[in-house]
């Protein structure tokens, strides 16, 4: 399988603060891969080093071969990196489906061709229809996630960056969203969840990664890799865990 | 350009984009017919009449003006008097000193700002919130020093227009009526059609999370830039109209501050981020500055309270309040997905 995203030796900082120490990540077209870690392990700083929000060396991050690593966001995006934010940071002030349309209309603009049309996402999350020209700040939680994901489906990505996206939302909800991510990666959609809940996202990935420290301490094949193991790379090597 | 057949994805049901709504129709109607109306001014307006259409004009273009950095792009300025004394003074010198015909200097003025806002907003555009507002200041305030100081254009004293006696005063209210027509087909039409496109929705997402924006691909950077020279260009025909009809320019005018803070007070009190909320604003000012101008610095005071008072307990202004309402859109730029199968609401 070749990898239609990987990093090599990705190293970031945040001024005089490394975050990062040479991560090496890969995902292959249409492979669902789970990225975790404690608080402050370094995962979100990877999405953040990945999407060109943080000054990154060229040859570090590579897509489909080619280095992309620093470039602009709106040149990630237009290349098909999408990423759905931590917090979701919708557009407030603007309905649900101009929310949408944002996405939409870069995708156009950039040219960029894929299956996801608004009609296509109000059929996968059919509560974008119904709530279509209500501001997106007075829908619920799991709602707005909703919105959140289909504007980064939007930009017809190749590869998807999920943030944290069952963060405070309940478990009914979650398992809504998760039960849509077949259909994403039946595209041919790379995507990488970054979560941290530990069953869900060995669940839900056919690999994963776990990272502690700005380091990547395990890697493997989601149904492989046992609770211990998970345990001793999530909170270092001398523990025993779970 | 109602409606916009959309090529259905694979099994998706085929849908139709909705974009004009029967108060856009109305407006846009409105909206020709008062171009219209401002075009044929000579043959139904007295010249006192134009004059004052013509400074209402130029709120209007103004305002617009400062909505479209503020409102949509997050570029809040307090200097756009800097472009429309340039290209003042750039018309001034093209007719006065070089004898071109003033109506033709009118529209070759307009490369000035738009030449002077790209070095300004490399120096500016590092800047952030209150500091850029700060910088554009500075900024105009460099330009009225470096005019108060250039021979060339008479330094302080000023110059005046007298090229313009050799056109009748008939002829000269043509010329005013058409430049008002073209200034608000220019700013508010050129505005409207702006926000239509693919960059309108891209403009108002910038403007509410320019991080997130960029995560959907709008290049955040490029559109403001392009917002900022535009804005330029904008003010300075503002400024090129406003000070042929005064036949008078000095630095202290042409600089003058006081555009700015009418600016924000129309796009505040009226309703930020709608062309509505300028149109409206620039009525009441229009209505206030005529009423109540005579009571000089108390009255600023007031105008100053509202603005606060709006910015602080209805901060979509007027518009927004109204609209709150009724949602009946002069100038709507949202798209609605309908359905086929389905009926119009």
């Amino acid at each position: 399988m070749t990898a239609v995203l990987s990093t090599h030796g990705l190293i970031a900082r945040y001024g005089d603060f490394q975050a990062l120490y040479g991560v090496d990540i890969d995902l292959a077209e249409g492979e669902a891969v789970a990225l975790i870690g404690a608080n402050g392990a370094g995962k979100s700083t990877f999405l953040r080093a990945v999407m060109g929000l943080l000054r990154v060396a060229p040859d570090m991050v590579r897509l489909k071969g080619q280095p992309i690593g620093g470039m602009a966001t709106d040149r990630m995006v237009q290349m098909g990196i999408s990423i759905v934010p931590e917090g979701r940071r919708l557009f407030t002030g603007m309905s649900v489906e101009d929310n949408l349309r944002v996405a939409v209309d870069q995708a156009q603009r950039m040219g960029r061709k894929g299956g996801w049309s608004l009609a296509r996402l109000q059929a996968l999350f059919p509560i974008l229809k119904d709530k279509a020209r209500t501001p997106v700040e007075s829908l619920s939680g799991g709602q707005q996630q909703m919105v959140a994901i289909g504007r980064a489906l939007l930009c017809q990505p190749s590869v998807l960056l999920c943030d944290e996206i069952s963060l405070g939302l309940a478990p009914k909800v979650i398992r809504e969203i998760y039960a849509a991510l077949p259909e994403i990666r039946a595209q041919g959609t790379a995507v990488m969840l970054v979560e941290q809940d530990v069953g869900l996202a060995q669940s839900a990935s056919d690999r994963l990664y776990c990272m502690l420290e700005g380091r990547v301490t395990l890697s493997g094949r989601s149904a492989e890799v046992t609770r211990d193991q998970i345990g001793a790379a999530y909170f270092g090597g001398s523990h025993a865990v779970v | 350009m109602t409606s916009i057949p959309i090529s259905p994805a694979s099994a998706a049901p085929a849908v139709t984009v909705r974009r004009q709504t029967t108060s856009g129709r109305i407006a846009l109607t409105l909206f020709a017919i008062a171009i219209l109306a401002l075009a044929l001014m000579p043959w139904w307006a007295k010249t006192g009449t134009i004059r004052m259409v013509l400074e209402l004009c130029c709120y209007i273009a103004v305002a617009q003006m400062w909505n479209m950095l503020a409102g949509y792009a997050g570029l809040v300025s307090v200097g756009q008097q800097a472009f429309m004394g340039a290209a003042g003074y750039a018309m001034f010198v093209l007719a006065q000193t070089f004898g071109v015909n003033p109506f033709l200097a009118i529209a070759l003025s307009l490369v000035v700002p738009a030449v002077l806002a790209v070095p300004c907003y490399f120096l500016l555009h590092r800047l952030d919130g209150p500091y850029f507002a700060i910088g554009t200041w500075v900024v105009a305030e460099v330009f009225r020093l470096v005019s108060t100081n250039l021979g060339w254009v008479n330094a302080g004293a000023g110059m005046s227009l007298t090229v313009m006696k050799d056109y009748s005063a008939f002829q000269r209210n043509i010329a005013m009526s058409l430049l008002c027509a073209v200034m608000i087909l220019l700013t508010i039409g050129g505005s409207y059609w702006f926000l239509r496109s693919r960059y309108g929705l891209a403009l108002i997402a910038m403007r509410d999370n320019p991080v997130a924006a960029a995560s959907q691909g709008v290049n955040v950077k490029r559109l403001r830039f392009m917002i900022y020279v535009a804005a330029a260009v904008g003010c300075g025909l503002a400024g090129s109209v406003y000070f042929m009809a005064q036949l008078r320019i000095n630095p202290a005018s042409a600089f003058d501050p006081m555009w700015s803070n009418l600016a924000i007070f129309i796009v505040m009190v009226g309703g930020i981020a709608s062309i509505e909320g300028v149109l409206i604003g620039t009525a009441i000012y229009f209505v206030a500055d005529r009423w109540f101008g005579a009571y000089g610095a108390s009255y600023f005071v007031v105008l100053g309270v509202m603005t606060v008072l709006v910015a602080l307990y209805a901060r979509t202004g007027i518009w927004g309040l109204v609209s709150r309402r009724w949602d009946a859109p002069w100038f709507p730029i949202r798209r609605h997905l309908i359905l086929k199968t389905e009926e119009k609401p």
